[in-house]
């Protein structure tokens, strides 16, 4: 089977078949469809091999599931819950109206309801325009979304990743203790497995945040990569939280100078592992 | 693609989904009782941290990225267990059992199966695999051309 790197060709025939070519270049590609029988033969090749993958796959899927995995994962057990405490016992009240109490108490809710109506409906309409207005402003955005975007923007970035490499240790610590208020160390965290990157400075609510990068170290170039990251700002509460946001993972621990929180792929189930052992280095 | 609604119980919609699970398993593990391992440890730690499941998106796409995150650990522990060159005697066995499909060089089945197959867009795909979208591409293509010559071979060999 070819394992080789295709070619510009094919990726551009692959992208094609899947419509994931743009404007320009599609018109080219189906020129050269028209006009050149081996690309035309290349690109059979390519949606019948997709043809032929999906309907392996497809087979698959017809394959008996062992029993004892479906019993494993149904009977596992479900994580604790906060234990609900128990309540005093009811009164033995029972509600039981008779007939004329029935037809008191619809005729009240009726006059009750036509008043409130009465009421809303004599109010000028200007009000409704604020409503209108203030609603998106609810719905806004918080910090931690601020947060969790430029973790995504910036995770992706191969050769981008950092404003300041981790080479420049001293600058790094010099540039976000000036900026963010928040004197901090870089935590070594290889025994997790996380090599650091860098670091970089952004707003997150209109407050300054430090971000420091590391990656997983996986063998190849393309690891996971895991941010620390701080602000003055306070989470609602003063609490910690572990919640996931658009796929990603976010874990805060708050210390009376500053709000932490790790940030990695929502797949990462050692975030909070990572969290306690920063907490005590950083 | 049918999409399980969040329920309750996050252990149903394990269930439901276990076939496409398995599957994606083989693309990254090659062999049924390894697959089932994986299966079984993702469906686990899903449970466990199922309170971070906020029923937002699609759930495959949550239990692929734990299921690939467990694999890749595995992998490297594996790697570090084993002096180099151990593994070469098994890889033969492996693609004897496997069927053509996963047989396919590493990472292209699961690019394959997650784009072609479950619908993910490329960069859904990508963020998946813990790979750039160029290389999920790349290995898209090469699969769709390798799948297209192993029929190619077979069609000859029936001929």
């Amino acid at each position: 089977m070819n394992a080789s790197q295709p070619s510009p060709l094919e990726l551009r025939l692959s992208a094609y078949v899947d419509a994931q070519t743009g404007d320009g270049d599609w018109h080219d590609v189906e020129e050269l469809l028209v006009n050149d029988p081996q690309v035309r033969a290349l690109h059979d090749a390519l949606r019948h091999g997709s043809e032929i993958g999906r309907r392996a796959f497809d087979d698959m899927l017809k394959e008996p599931v062992p029993l004892d995995l479906v019993r494993s994962i149904k009977n596992a057990p479900l994580p604790r819950r906060a234990v609900r405490l128990p309540q005093a016992p009811r009164s033995g009240f029972s509600l039981k109206p008779s007939g004329v109490r029935t037809f008191i108490a619809c005729l009240s809710l009726f006059v009750l309801g036509g008043a409130i109506g009465y009421m809303l409906g004599s109010r000028p309409a200007a009000p409704q325009g604020r409503v209108a207005i203030a609603a998106p402003a609810q719905a806004a955005r918080d910090w931690l979304d601020d947060i969790i975007a430029q973790y995504r923007l910036y995770a992706r970035q191969t050769n981008h990743l950092t404003e300041i490499p981790a080479e420049r240790a001293a600058d790094i610590l010099e540039w976000l203790t000036t900026n963010t208020g928040i004197s901090f160390r870089i935590p070594d965290l290889q025994g997790s497995g996380l090599v650091f990157q860098g670091a970089r400075m952004f707003s997150a609510g209109g407050t300054p945040a430090g971000q420091l990068f590391y990656r997983r170290i996986d063998g190849d170039a393309d690891g996971d990569v895991i941010a620390i990251t701080f602000t003055k700002t306070r989470p609602a509460g003063n609490r910690s939280l572990e919640e996931i946001r658009n796929e990603t993972g976010i874990v805060t621990w708050v210390t009376p100078l500053a709000t932490y929180m790790v940030v990695g792929p929502s797949s990462a189930a050692d975030l909070d592992d990572i969290a306690a052992k920063a907490a005590g280095l950083i | 693609m049918s999409q399980p609604s969040p329920s309750t119980d996050i252990r149903r919609d394990l269930v439901a989904l276990l076939p496409r699970l398995r599957r994606f398993a083989m693309t990254l593990t090659g062999d049924a009782s390894d697959a089932d391992q994986l299966v079984r440890g993702a469906a686990m730690r899903a449970i466990q941290k199922s309170h971070h499941w906020k029923g937002e998106g699609r759930l495959e796409n949550w239990l692929f990225s734990i299921m690939r995150t467990i694999w890749s650990d595995e992998a490297r522990k594996r790697r570090k267990a084993e002096p180099a060159g151990t593994d070469a005697g098994s890889a033969p066995e492996r693609k004897k059992t496997a069927s053509a499909v996963l047989s396919m060089p590493e990472g292209l089945a699961s690019a394959f199966l997650l784009t072609d197959v479950e619908g993910f867009t490329c960069q859904e795909a990508a963020t998946i695999l813990g790979i750039p979208a160029d290389q999920l591409a790349a290995r898209l293509c090469a699969a769709r051309l390798g799948l297209s010559s192993l029929n190619a071979v077979t069609t000859e060999r029936r001929a």
